[in-house]
């Protein structure tokens, strides 16, 4: 701890503060713009300038260092006339067309100008002037130089924390401006943090543009619908309209970042296709409204008429906590039936040993302690593109602390910049990858191993088989080895594809085990891509267990089983709340026809969906900004949600309609708002408990656990679709396709921009995709003769499409990776229940 | 006195290697290799050499900062961003004498431990930087660079790195950001050069006239050099005179000769014997002299308590005939132009005086723009990143301190006082 | 597009340095000779493009340092003449008008012929030679009339 005096009052602040922020903590405001915590320092506006006794010149607070027994004064006479120096310096070239500028309101110049002085503008010559119109420089991102004060944020942020770098402060002196290549349009990640970090402006939003004031806003402080990071932010609007989301300073995880998805893509709330009037399917497979009363008394009856084991429930994984408890509290209390599910995409059997093999039923880990280690391995996700945020706050960490990175992934990523060692595994293959890890770190140290659940199975693993298995190296493998070795911290962070390959979990599992073998202080993050995928699995939306992880004496069906029960008609009645199971389930011919089977589908989603489209009762349902509950992101950190507006028409949260539901098959079933079913969750689970679910205090919002409530070894051995008992194999076969010529591996995830049924419905994001795509990697491109932007023919053994080509450079070769969720093109078409990864060709039209 | 720096220039090939050889060239590094490193900071610590660029920083101090770890990787970056209006010093040397420098380089390096330098020139110099670029080959041929050099075991690269038209690289932050391959800004200080320079490890950045003194102290010992001129900024110094002069030029003098003296006596006096107005000692970021102040010894020290400063030593010898609202707007127009961008008292506050001495300048002033160029200066001097936005407002206070009234009178009266 | 020369040169310089970046003013600076002194879109991409770097990087530079001409017109003869106060008080005004005369261009401007293009510039360190000029690479100093007259009557 230092001591010093700031305006005369004694602080101790910790070793190395910075003036700025020592003051803050004395109470005392220092204004900014160019200081950005998150960015490197520039101390180049001079707006922070304060009084050290001693010391000749004014200091910028925001790079000086506390020392011992210093004297600051940060409002004397001096410090208080250079504030204004600078401020007038600011306006001269200023534009000061604030009646017409969208920050007018907002703005950090006007604010402190308005604050500060000057009063008067002793400015009297021509203004430099870049341009009369504004830049449009994408879709999204609109330009104006005349505003800008240099304070480099956008190009700080593009470069620091996006890792894009497709800003640059072009021009020198009075003439620079921050603009793209030639002030072209940019093909960049369209993420707007440039916008945000703007204090003027001279960034905007174009669809936001000229739309509307702030004071004319009202706004509610919920978070993003698209991945699990969990990313906080502000949802405004204007007139009943979402116009606006917006990120704020050292608010939430994500603080001012966003993505795309998370700032631009809230639009779909105010798409046309809402639903939102209660829909019955009549004999000619059409739609007539009918009223809630009717709609409600249908279900009752059609609940009535099945047995337990015949009915089931799936609902998506973005809705909430709340929400989640109170169906499983219906489907097991009232409708005594364990078959529950959130995702088509994965088995319920994937899901509980994900569960255990990451820890999740554990308790939460943060973000910032997975990265505050020696080294980072990243596999099974494509972070870059399914979990933008957690991306820009891994790259920020890596490159100013210099942590070790290790990304294993086929598909190159942009990430790979900050990674000290990326290996290309075939798809499917990630844990044979870390099995050869497990061999490798086995011959390296096998005493470490005494004990080590599934030892025997450790001794027979062969790296170099692994190794051709996996496609990587056999150098790589003993190189990652050799990190791994080295690190005393260690984190894992594992991605959905062992979601979407279970057998994968088993070296996850091994390598886990393995590295707590080693002593390693290890900590294993899961990356999900729905916004609340683990509050669902915590509130014991699963086939197996109850909320809080208790395993279940009788188990469910989950979402496969309950498709392939209405396939043999063992399941009569199915609750689908937002999920769509026709379009994701992996196998869309199989999926329609067994839903079809079902003698009674009722729907609740915001949009008519493929799914709903097979329902008999289609009822209208409510996005995230209209409700009230929590979600929990890929952290565990359990965060509150407010709504906006209320949803359009006559639709309703699905809270209500749990309720409405339950009230009509037991008049006692409750509670029915959101906090007093929180409140019954914490009742319910030790997990939830304790836990803050506060905007302000993030630190505490982490879900709690005690440790294994599910043994790996339930679950460890089943296949994706059938139920293989693979004990006795030594290592789990990975679906190894021989790639021919011009064939490729058909992989999948999400998109930069596009990640799900609801992207599907924003305009804004959809103006970003020129359609649907296929990438390749540049080598395959160049082989098959094509160029990014070429049409192409995606042919598999049971769809083809047409699809545009995009080129990546540093993927492995032979993959084929298309987006799951364009509409257009129906990725599950490709594929074929119990199949496994499938092959397709691509050829120009 | 005897020259030491410009001794070579006027020779027949002077530039070649032959010819430097032949005058004694490269004994000094002979001698210095001999020597441990240390002692050859030391020497330079003793014979109180001072920065030639500008700083007037006592050169030994300098290489004392480096640390002094042989494992690692060291720097030496000279600079030859020669730009500052009114200096043309280095030039003569890179040019003529290029194995002086390369020397020089080489014997610090040794001293600082530094395995690769480079020479920072700036990219108008086309000549000289191919001037340089084949010395250099000559003395890699000749064993004087690369591995194990004359049989010591010590190993230099050097190399020329051309900069592309910006002044403000000539700021030694700026200039390494510059050798990185970014816009040349000045950097955050602390962390030094010294800790952390060029690619982030240690580095000293000399000008090519403080290292061109090095052999010839290495030769001719620290005490030769401390007895040259005054005690606390001694040697032999090149001033480079221009501007309203008979014979403009550079004058290779002892610091401390009084302006009068180079003026007068070494330059041939006044142009056509006009009446002399006023002097800009080192560059026009000095402060301006007057008639009365001429017998002030050019030297660090002198100056700098006359409110002025020595700078890079580049005399503008100006006559009664020049309008001085003309010479702080072409000067101001210069640090505007020159100005990185990157602070706000900078970048907005030149370019805003420079607007005004316009408006002054060309009949369009008003009243109360002389004390707006007071407040403007207020506003810039001491809060601007580097010392560019100072160098600018030190010029314009500099000459408005002697030549108010013509400002005054500009204004009032729309046109000139004395064209 | 970047000739068979340039990358040559351009690969000889990756060796200069520690870093790859440093080379990205020499290999700007050398693709705009290739190009007779100006720099072309496509070449600031390439040149990116062959150093690893994003675009908008080759941009800054050539924005920040004077003697990148991107997307000008840059006649054969490129005229550079000091404006700065030694060679002003030296007459620079009177050549630059001179020049300006004699070739019918404002400073900053290209001749029809593209063969000439004048520009006033702050000092290039020939003070003690005031006034003063660059045409291309080559200094020419001690300025009169007469002389410039001379030296544009021997350029090629």
């Amino acid at each position: 701890m230092i001591t010093l005096t700031i305006n005369d009052k004694e602080v101790s602040v910790e070793d190395g503060t910075l003036i700025l922020e020592a003051a803050k903590q004395a109470g005392f405001h220092i204004p900014t713009f160019c200081y950005q915590p998150i960015l490197s320092r520039l101390a180049s506006c001079r707006i922070c300038l304060v009084e050290i006794e001693g010391q000749r010149k004014l200091q910028p607070s925001c790079v000086t260092p506390v020392m011992p027994g210093m004297k600051v004064q940060t409002e004397s006479q001096d410090v208080k006339e250079a504030r204004i120096g600078v401020l007038e310096f600011f306006l001269s070239n200023h534009a000061l067309d604030c009646p017409v500028c969208d920050k007018g309101g907002e703005c950090e110049l006007q604010n402190m100008v308005y604050k500060y002085g000057p009063k008067k503008g002793e400015f009297t010559e021509k203004k430099e002037r870049f341009h009369e119109k504004d830049y449009i420089l994408s879709p999204v991102i609109v330009k104006n130089s005349n505003r800008c004060v240099q304070c480099l944020r956008c190009v700080r942020v593009c470069d620091e924390a996006v890792g894009r770098t497709m800003l640059g402060p072009m021009g020198r002196g009075a003439h620079q401006e921050e603009t793209s290549f030639l002030k072209s349009y940019m093909d960049c990640d369209q993420c707007g943090n440039c916008i945000e970090v703007c204090p003027v402006g001279c960034f905007m939003r174009l669809p936001y543009r000229y739309r509307a004031r702030p004071w004319d806003l009202k706004s509610a402080s919920t978070i993003c619908p698209y991945c699990a990071t969990g990313c906080r932010m502000d949802i405004q609007e204007r007139g009943g309209e979402y116009i606006r989301a917006i990120s704020k300073f050292g608010k939430g995880v994500n603080s001012e970042l966003m993505c795309a998805r998370g700032r631009f893509g809230f639009d779909f709330l105010n798409n046309e296709d809402r639903l939102t009037k209660p829909l019955r399917k009549k004999d000619d497979g059409t739609f007539e409204e009918i009223t809630w009363a009717e709609a409600l008394e249908t279900i009752k009856t059609n609940f009535k008429l099945s047995s337990p084991e015949r009915i089931g429930a799936i609902i998506s994984a973005r809705n909430t906590n709340e929400e989640f408890y109170l169906l499983q509290k219906l489907m097991r209390t009232v409708l005594k039936s364990n078959n529950i599910d959130s995702s088509p995409r994965w088995s319920s059997d994937a899901v509980s040993a994900y569960v255990t093999a990451c820890g999740i039923n554990e308790g939460g880990t943060s973000i910032a302690d997975s990265i505050d280690v020696d080294t980072v391995l990243i596999t099974g996700s494509h972070i870059s593109d399914e979990n933008p945020v957690t991306d820009y706050l891994l790259r920020r960490a890596f490159d100013t602390r210099r942590i070790g990175v290790i990304i294993a992934s086929p598909r190159a990523m942009k990430l790979d910049s900050s990674a000290q060692m990326t290996l290309r595994n075939i798809p499917a293959s990630d844990g044979t990858l870390l099995k050869a890890v497990v061999a490798e770190l086995y011959t390296a140290k096998p005493e470490a191993f005494k004990g080590v659940t599934g030892l025997t199975k450790i001794k027979t693993l062969d790296s170099a088989t692994l190794s051709k298995d996996c496609g990587v190296a056999l150098d790589d493998i003993k190189a990652t080895t050799g990190k791994l070795l080295k690190s005393d911290q260690i984190s894992i962070l594992a991605g959905t594809e062992y979601l979407r390959f279970p057998e994968s979990l088993e070296g996850l599992v091994f390598l886990r085990d393995a590295l707590r073998a080693l002593k390693k202080d290890l900590k294993i993050l899961p990356l999900l891509d729905r916004c609340n995928q683990r509050g669902a699995w915590d509130m014991g939306i699963h086939p197996a267990f109850t909320p809080g992880y208790e395993a279940l004496e009788k188990e469910g069906l989950g979402c496969d089983r309950m498709v392939q029960a209405a396939d043999d008609r063992q399941l009569d009645m199915l609750y689908v709340i937002c999920e769509n199971i026709a379009g994701l389930y992996p196998d869309a011919k199989y999926a329609v026809s067994a839903l079809s089977k079902l003698k009674f589908l009722v729907v609740q989603d915001v949009f008519m969906s493929e799914t709903a489209k097979l329902a008999h009762i289609v009822l209208p349902g409510a996005a995230f900004a209209e409700k009230d509950g929590s979600f929990t992101n890929q952290e565990g950190r359990a965060q509150k949600i407010d709504s906006l507006l209320p949803p359009p028409g006559e639709a309703k949260t699905a809270l209500e309609v749990i309720a409405a539901i339950g009230r009509e098959l037991d008049y006692g079933f409750g509670p029915s708002t959101a906090d007093e079913v929180l409140a019954e969750i914490r009742e319910a689970t030790s997990m939830y408990r304790e836990v803050e679910i506060d905007t302000a205090r993030n630190d505490s919002a982490l879900v709690k656990g005690k440790p294994a409530a599910l043994r790996i070894a339930d679950f460890l051995g089943k296949k994706r679709f059938d139920d293989v008992e693979a004990e006795n194999k030594p290592s789990l076969p990975v679906p190894v396709v021989k790639v021919k010529p011009l064939s490729f591996k058909l992989v999948t995830g999400n998109h930069l921009f596009y990640s799900g049924t609801i992207a599907r419905r924003s305009h804004t994001l959809r103006n970003l995709v020129s359609g649907p795509m296929v990438e390749v990697s540049v080598a395959d491109a160049e082989r098959l003769g094509l160029s990014d932007g070429d049409t192409v023919r995606v042919k598999g053994k049971y769809h083809e499409a047409i699809l545009t080509l995009k080129s990546k450079k540093g993927s492995r070769d032979g993959i084929a990776f298309i987006p799951e969720n364009f509409t257009e093109v129906g990725l599950n078409r490709f594929l074929k229940r119990g199949e496994g990864i499938q092959e397709v060709t691509i050829r120009k039209i | 006195m005897e020259k030491i720096l410009l001794k070579n220039i006027h020779k027949e090939d002077s530039f070649k290697i032959e010819t430097y050889l032949a005058g004694g060239g490269y004994v000094a590094l002979k001698k210095a290799l001999k020597e441990r490193p240390d002692d050859i900071i030391q020497l330079v610590q003793d014979s109180n050499l001072r920065g030639r660029g500008g700083a007037g920083f006592p050169a030994g101090l300098k290489w004392s900062f480096i640390p002094k770890d042989p494992t690692m990787q060291k720097y030496l970056a000279c600079n030859a961003d020669e730009g500052e209006p009114g200096t043309f010093k280095d030039r003569a040397i890179i040019d003529n004498d290029p194995h002086l420098l390369i020397e020089g380089m080489i014997i610090t390096s040794f001293a600082i431990g530094a395995s690769s330098s480079y020479i920072y020139i700036r990219g108008e110099f086309e000549f000289g930087a191919s001037r340089l670029e084949e010395a250099i080959a000559e003395a890699y041929e000749k064993g004087y660079l690369g591995d194990n050099i004359l049989g010591t075991g010590f190993n230099l690269d050097m190399a020329v790195h051309r900069g592309a038209g910006a002044y403000i690289c000539g700021e030694e932050t700026a200039l390494l950001d510059s050798l990185e391959g970014r816009r040349g800004q000045p950097r955050i200080k602390p962390p030094f050069p010294a800790i952390a320079g060029l690619y982030g490890k240690p580095t000293v950045i000399n000008n090519v006239e403080t290292l061109s003194c090095i052999p010839a102290i290495v030769e001719k010992g620290a005490k030769w050099f401390a007895a040259i001129g005054p005690e606390k900024s001694p040697g032999p110094k090149i001033f480079g005179v221009s501007g309203h002069v008979e014979r403009p030029g550079l004058y290779e003098l002892p610091m401390g000769t009084s302006a009068r003296e180079i003026i007068f006596e070494h330059s041939g006096g006044m142009l056509g014997g006009k009446k002399f107005k006023a002097l800009i000692p080192g560059g026009v970021t000095a402060p301006m002299l007057v008639e009365e102040e001429l017998d002030t010894g050019m030297d660090f020290d002198s100056l700098a308590a006359l409110g002025s400063m020595l700078g890079s030593g580049g005399m503008i010898v100006m006559d009664e005939t020049t309008c001085m609202v003309r010479v702080s707007w072409i000067i101001n127009k210069f640090f505007s132009h020159e100005s990185c961008g990157k602070c706000t008292p900078c970048r907005e506050g030149t370019t805003w005086l420079t607007k005004v001495l316009y408006r002054i300048e060309h009949g369009e002033g008003n009243a109360g723009d002389v004390e707006l160029l007071d407040r403007i200066c207020g506003n810039i001097f001491g809060r601007t990143f580097c010392p560019l936005g100072d160098g600018a407002v030190m010029a314009l206070r500099g000459c408005m301190k002697h030549f108010r009234d013509e400002f005054v009178y500009h204004v009032e009266h729309k046109r000139c006082k004395v064209c | 597009m970047l000739t068979e020369e340039t990358k040559t040169h351009i690969e000889g310089l990756l060796n200069k340095y520690k870093t790859r970046r440093s080379a990205v003013m020499p290999a700007l600076m050398h693709a705009q000779k290739q190009n007779a002194g100006n720099l072309t879109e496509e070449d600031m991409r390439e040149v990116a493009d062959y150093i690893g770097l994003n675009p908008v990087v080759t941009n800054e530079i050539v924005g920040f340092y004077t003697m990148y001409n991107p997307l000008k017109d840059i006649g054969t003869y490129h005229i550079q003449v000091c404006a700065n106060l030694s060679c002003s008080l030296r007459q620079a005004e009177f050549i630059i008008e001179y020049l300006e005369k004699k070739l019918d261009i404002k400073s900053g401007e290209t001749t029809k012929n593209k063969r000439y293009t004048l520009t006033r510039v702050e000092c290039l360190g020939s003070c003690g030679t005031a006034p003063m000029m660059q045409i291309n690479d080559d200094y020419f100093e001690d300025l009169t009339v007469s002389k410039v007259d001379e030296i544009l009557s021997n350029l090629d």
